[in-house]
């Protein structure tokens, strides 16, 4: 009998997780491991080990071939291209401190698509395969540009009948062009909703008027779409957290159950600000206070409220296939479901690239929308975007239900060759890991 | 209940397989006729009367607009006619054979010693088979006839590529030289369901009543893995394997995790299961509990996990979602506390052989 290679982590209880390479898992004891180590298995662990799938008699025996199945599941499948981020215009009518993506004036100039750059994203939309098209509009502020936005839309619907489109608004300034806009079956608006009138007016609006402009159109958009329509992320400040309680209410409030507590983000503009090296210990102990308060108020009120990412996290414990989060999947290829379509007709592999691009640290552009892929430089990105070769990674526990994010560590360290256990990603995946 | 077996009189004298058209009211032109085709011409109360290229059928007993399009196989020497395929029915299944090596407790229909090779009639009977249907191919055993099964579902997908088929099967029979043969087959459209009763080698042998069928349906499920095969994985729940369904449920996230579903049974009250009734019958909605943490455990690994004949008042609330309508039109009936019941049109009721004292103490919303 062989027994596929485990990997191990001590627990603060004194027991160890053991993991093998198929994402199977198990408690064991000390004792195990050294039984397990010195090759002097007994009788009774060969008979655990074989129950739970983790040994094989021959090559293509029942037990390898199950195996075999699970592993090839733990991977993430290359896919077609079905998924486009459009930025048609930078320019922004509000300016958060924290921006995450880089903003131009409201009265700017040279921050919009220009006509050749509409075409070509049109005709880029045309060569996708379909049949299921979703396109997510981003900036700046996209509702400056409606008029962009209706012939995207108008153009993929007429060629892909299942196509779905996702704004993200700031809900700011609200007529009835944008309205008739959001109002329709295949739209759904996403937008930033940072916890409480107070942060989110220090964060986002600096007025306190402008708040409650935002607030109502936010209940109008759940009153008119219907609340499934509308999702809000919370952008946090570790620094200055706001209070849970008023957090999670107004988002429940909203009838959005899911929330996906997000860090400044140390890309675009959010970059500038003083960046602090203990800031991963202090948001992981916020996440983790969250989540911990998640599960209490769940468990009190009877309703539920989850922390996506950490669902996301959970998920990717238990089953297979869960590789629908980008930041969150491994192989994690780029330009292979999504891509983005920058303001000057750019193409980027994810959003955080365009950031980072942006701010000139690197130049993580992988084509234009006129000209096409650049697929020499996806291959690049995605020769290390693996985390099953990692030579930390391979030793890890988790490695099977984590990811890779080579943007994430260009962007904070400004190169991809780390000891992983020092990067921002590992550091918090190792900790919504234990959680787990 | 349908019938599926008619009363007829004919001039032929060897079987024969006959689709029957009606084309009355039909204001257009008549479609084209094979010569396998019978058209209706007289009626009356008590029987029908159609003529093709076999010459002339009278069927009685039934009215000829319900068996408009039927696919019939006619024994004249017996003055019968088999529904081998009801064009209105979602629930139609050819039975390759009655052999089979495997004896379980609960049989629905047991086997018998004679075997007649029906595979030519069945080609003609798929060939005039209405579009996208879903043919069942059951037993017996069908892969006993292992190769004309596999050349027969070779020739049929190829012929007729709208049909899909769904093959029960022990799984006892397959091995390594299957796999060339199983991917010349266009194998999205044939599922393969194979029962799987315990984790426990030595309770799942015993329910089917052969020693190591266990570690052999672990090696048929693996070649059909390997083949790139649908599988439908099936568990009949009896008082045997109930204790251990979590055992199970276990076994199949980690051992069969490639299985497409797995499907959770109540038993059918005829054959074996109406004889061993009172030492297998268990009543799911008192000793919910072991069904429920097999299906929470297979679902939050991804398992798609099904209730099937489990009457829908039965169970929880939370977990009808699971219990999708499954008992063929042909068998399902209702029994007389169903009156009224606001599930039953999403319910899939009971056999029509279900025993009318139904057993389950939990029975009716509250």
């Amino acid at each position: 009998m062989t027994v596929w290679p485990l990997k191990f982590r001590d627990r603060p209880d004194g027991t160890l997780l053991f993991s093998d390479d198929a994402g199977g898992f198990f408690l064991g004891s000390g004792e195990f491991l050294g039984r397990y180590a010195r090759d002097t298995l007994s009788p009774d662990d060969l008979r655990f080990l074989r129950g739970n799938g983790h040994t094989f008699e021959r090559e293509g025996d029942p037990d390898w071939t199950s195996f075999a199945y699970r592993w090839a599941g733990r991977q993430s499948k290359q896919k077609e291209l079905s998924y486009l981020i459009l930025v048609p215009t930078l320019r922004c009518n509000l300016t958060c401190g924290y921006c995450q993506v880089s903003r131009a004036p409201e009265a700017a100039r040279g921050f919009d698509w220009s006509n050749e750059t509409l075409n070509a994203a049109l005709d880029f939309i045309g060569d996708l395969k379909g049949p299921d098209i979703k396109i997510e509009f981003q900036g700046g502020e996209p509702l400056l540009r409606v008029d962009l936005l209706e012939q995207i839309r108008a153009f993929t619907r007429s060629k892909f009948p299942r196509s779905q489109f996702v704004v993200c608004t700031n809900l700011q300034r609200m007529g009835e062009v944008e309205w008739a806009f959001l109002d329709q079956p295949d739209t759904f608006v996403s937008t930033s909703l940072d916890g409480n009138h107070e942060t989110h007016t220090r964060q986002r609006t600096g007025d306190g008027l402008a708040t409650d402009t935002f607030f109502g159109n936010l209940a109008e958009a759940v009153r008119r779409l219907g609340s499934g329509k509308v999702s809000a992320l919370p952008t946090i400040d570790v620094e200055r957290p706001p209070d849970f309680e008023d957090l999670v209410g107004n988002f429940e409030r909203h009838g959005i159950q899911s929330i996906y507590l997000r860090p400044i983000n140390h890309q675009g503009f959010a970059r500038r600000r003083k960046s602090d090296p203990n800031a991963i210990a202090r948001w992981n102990a916020l996440h983790s206070g969250f989540i911990d308060y998640l599960i209490e108020r769940n468990h009190r009120t009877g309703r539920y409220v989850e922390e996506y990412y950490f669902g996301q996290c959970l998920r990717r414990f238990l089953r297979s296939g869960i590789d629908d989060h980008v930041d969150l999947r491994n192989p994690n290829f780029f330009a292979s479901d999504y891509i983005v379509v920058d303001y000057d007709g750019q193409l980027y592999p994810s959003d955080e690239a365009r950031m980072l691009s942006r701010i000139g640290r690197v130049d993580l552009s992988i084509g234009t929308v006129a000209d096409g892929i650049d697929q020499q430089n996806v291959q690049m990105l995605n020769g290390a975007s693996i985390n099953n070769f990692d030579a930390d990674c391979i030793h890890c526990v988790y490695q099977p239900f984590c990811g890779t994010d080579v943007v994430d560590d260009l962007s904070r360290d400004g190169h991809i060759d780390l000891i992983r256990s020092e990067t921002w990603f590992c550091r918090r995946h190792i900790l919504y890991s234990t959680k787990s | 209940m349908i019938p599926l077996r008619l009363k007829v009189e004919t001039e032929a004298i060897d079987p024969y397989v006959v689709r029957l058209r009606s084309f009355e009211g039909v204001a257009h032109d008549m479609p084209t006729l094979s010569s396998f085709d019978a058209v209706l011409g007289n009626a009356t109360g008590e029987s029908a009367d159609y003529s093709g290229g076999e010459g002339t059928l009278r069927v009685f007993g039934i009215d000829a607009s319900d068996i408009n399009g039927d696919v019939l196989f006619v024994v004249p020497r017996r003055g019968t006619a088999h529904r081998l395929i009801r064009a209105n029915s979602r629930h139609n299944t050819l039975l390759v054979t009655e052999r089979c090596d495997q004896l379980c407790l609960m049989c629905s229909q047991p086997p018998k010693k004679q075997h007649v090779d029906m595979f030519p009639f069945f080609e003609t009977a798929v060939l005039l088979s209405p579009e996208n249907a879903t043919i069942g191919l059951s037993g017996g055993e069908p892969t006993l006839f292992k190769s004309e099964l596999l050349e027969f579902l070779g020739r049929m997908l190829a012929a007729r590529p709208d049909i899909d088929f769904h093959v029960l099967t022990n799984a006892q029979h397959f091995d390594r030289d299957d796999l060339a043969r199983l991917g010349e087959l266009d194998l999205n459209r044939v599922l393969w369901g194979v029962p799987v009763y315990s984790s426990d080698p030595n309770v799942h042998d015993g329910i089917v009543a052969k020693p190591g069928a266990f570690d052999k349906v672990r090696e048929g499920l693996s070649i059909l893995c390997q083949a790139g095969a649908k599988i439908e994985l099936r568990t009949v729940l009896m008082k045997p394997n109930a204790a251990g369904l979590a055992d199970l449920a276990r076994f199949v996230t980690t051992s069969l995790p490639f299985v497409d579903k797995w499907a959770i049974m109540q038993l059918e009250n005829i054959g074996y299961g109406r004889q061993n009734w009172d030492s297998l019958f268990f009543d799911s909605s008192r000793g919910f509990d072991t069904v429920g943490k097999a299906l929470d455990l297979a679902i939050s690994r991804g398992i798609n996990a099904m209730l099937y004949n489990f009457p829908l008042c039965t169970l929880p609330p939370n977990y009808r979602t699971f219990a999708p309508s499954t008992i063929s039109d042909w068998k399902r009936t209702y029994v007389s506390e169903c009156s009224g019941c606001r599930l039953r049109d999403d319910c899939g009721g009971f056999f029509e052989w279900h025993p009318k004292a139904h057993g389950y103490a939990r029975f009716g919303l509250t």
